[in-house]
């Protein structure tokens, strides 16, 4: 069993030692900031959690930062990315297109194009059957 | 619910943004209505003309768009109301449209009314407004030496402004190197250096300090801009050469022109903040004839006891807070440093001494307004 004055722990030198070096670094940051310094913090700060308060309140982005939880949907962003990057360089590697129905017919018989058309046609109709659904709820 | 919000400052702002966060899921599903009228498509931040005044702001600084501040379900107009039909529950706007209401919110804010002391417009310096603060900084930075003299109307707003000028000017003269050469004379109308008690009790020996002469009971009677002469309405005079002023205010004049209340100050109840015999109408910051500060927090703490009122009202029936007269202040006290007063219906405040963290603090909030007024601090 202890005595009440043994349950205090003694202060030492090397804790007023701490407390005054912490003394010094307020201080010091007192000294080195400036009224526009404050100004400045202070603005970028406001502005942040304005940002970040309109951000946690987006329905939308709420939405999509759920989705993006499921490993597919992690997939299919990383398959976005890669086809950005290499559909920059095809293009920088591949001639002017000539133009006309003749071009268009070539660009068609690609099996990769009719794959990419199939994707952005499933994408569209369950996108448009998304929306018809979140303004029938009235959401 | 069609709940209106005529008027677009501070406190009109915040109950607006409050709400409409309050009752999102209801105004999704069209329950609940907020409409804001306003006269401006700009918002400013008042508290900010003391420093355009002394050159530590450019009056870019102190405006935002007001739409830019607003939850974006709020059904926003620059359409100033011209006429209140209480008995109706409607309102009609300048540009003669009628808006229908169930609750409506009057936060049309004050003005100050120099032009009712003789002389007092041509004579004096103001910083009431962005014209007003800019010619002020104007005649300070000409001003070489000489008898400054600061002035009290009474009611006015900001109810520290006067010895935060006395503060600043002390400041301004000594770092451009003539404070010596600049006599700071005070005047307050009751028989103490301010109306708050303690702040009065704390500021004396400060103004000592600084070397700032005061003379108490002194109520503005005309301002003689001819011969720089201060005269007051116990007889006493003063030869100026610089007359700052913190003039008079009344409530806008749509209140006054509609008989919503005397000097345009609608008789409120000082805890629900109904006005007096009108169950669905509200009135918030200056607009009120509390015996409160006319200052922004005041109607930031009135504005938040609204929002939550009106917003249980539609969610359960019922009001659910009373406001408890509660002002916090901030008080520049020059060198840097500034402390604060906070006190509300029962208890007066007890300053602390000035700090230069508190005058960081209060530069910060200079910043954290526009949060602030969104609803978020």
């Amino acid at each position: 069993m202890t005595s009440p004055n043994e349950t205090t722990a003694p202060v030492g030198d090397a804790d007023f030692q701490r407390l005054a070096e912490f003394a010094q670094l307020v201080t010091s940051a007192q000294d080195a900031l400036s009224d526009d310094m404050v100004n400045r913090i202070a603005s970028t700060f406001s502005e942040g959690i304005t940002m970040l308060d309109r951000l946690t309140r987006n329905e939308g982005l709420t939405h999509l930062l759920r989705e993006l939880d499921r490993v597919e949907n992690q997939q299919f962003l990383i398959a976005l990315s890669n086809a950005f990057t290499q559909a920059s360089r095809e293009l920088a590697s591949s001639p002017p297109a000539a133009g006309g129905i003749t071009g268009l017919l070539r660009l068609m018989s690609d099996p990769g194009v009719q794959e990419g058309m199939r994707l952005m046609a499933i994408v569209g109709a369950h996108m448009s059957n998304s929306l018809r659904e979140v303004h029938r709820r009235g959401l | 619910m069609r709940i209106l919000v005529v008027g677009g400052g501070t406190a009109g702002t915040i109950v607006a943004n409050n709400l409409a966060r309050r009752l999102s899921a209801e105004t999704r599903r069209g329950k609940a209505r907020i409409t804001m009228l306003s006269a401006s498509d700009r918002h400013m931040y008042q508290p900010g003309l003391l420093y355009v005044a002394f050159g530590q702001m450019t009056p870019d600084q102190l405006y935002r768009d007001q739409a830019s501040l607003l939850e974006s379900n709020i059904d926003f107009h620059v359409d100033p109301v011209t006429e209140f039909m209480l008995d109706q529950n409607k309102v009609r706007t300048q540009s003669g449209k009628v808006h229908e209401y169930d609750t409506l919110v009057i936060a049309t804010g004050s003005r100050m009314v120099p032009e009712e002391i003789p002389g007092m417009n041509e004579g004096a310096e103001f910083f009431y407004t962005e014209a007003s603060a800019v010619k002020l900084y104007k005649k300070l930075r000409e001003f070489q030496g000489g008898k400054v003299a600061v002035a009290v109307g009474v009611p006015h707003k900001c109810p520290i402004a006067p010895v935060e000028v006395m503060f600043s000017l002390h400041d301004y003269f000594k770092a451009r190197g003539i404070r010596d050469k600049v006599h700071l004379k005070y005047h307050y109308p009751i028989n103490r250096i301010h109306t708050i008690e303690n702040v009065a009790k704390w500021a004396k020996p400060e103004f000592d300090r600084i070397g700032v002469e005061y003379e108490t009971l002194f109520n503005i009677k005309e301002v003689d801009g001819k011969n720089k002469l201060l005269k007051s309405e116990e007889g006493t005079e003063y030869q100026y050469d610089l007359l700052i002023v913190i003039p008079q205010h009344r409530g806008m004049e749509v209140v006054e022109q509609n008989k919503l209340g005397p000097g345009g100050w609608i008789p409120t109840d000082r805890y629900s903040l109904k006005m007096n015999g009108h169950d669905n109408v509200y009135v918030v910051g200056d607009t009120t004839n509390l015996p409160v500060s006319k200052t922004g927090s005041a109607a930031h703490f009135q504005a938040e006891v609204i929002a939550e009122n009106i917003a249980s009202i539609v969610k359960v029936g019922e009001p659910v807070r009373d406001y408890d007269g509660k002002v916090y202040c901030f008080i520049e006290a020059g060198h840097d440093r500034a402390t604060y007063a906070m006190f509300n219906y029962q208890n007066p405040p007890d300053l602390k001494p000035p700090s230069k963290p508190m005058h960081w603090f209060k530069l910060s909030y200079n910043q954290m307004y526009w949060t602030s007024v969104r609803g978020l601090l």
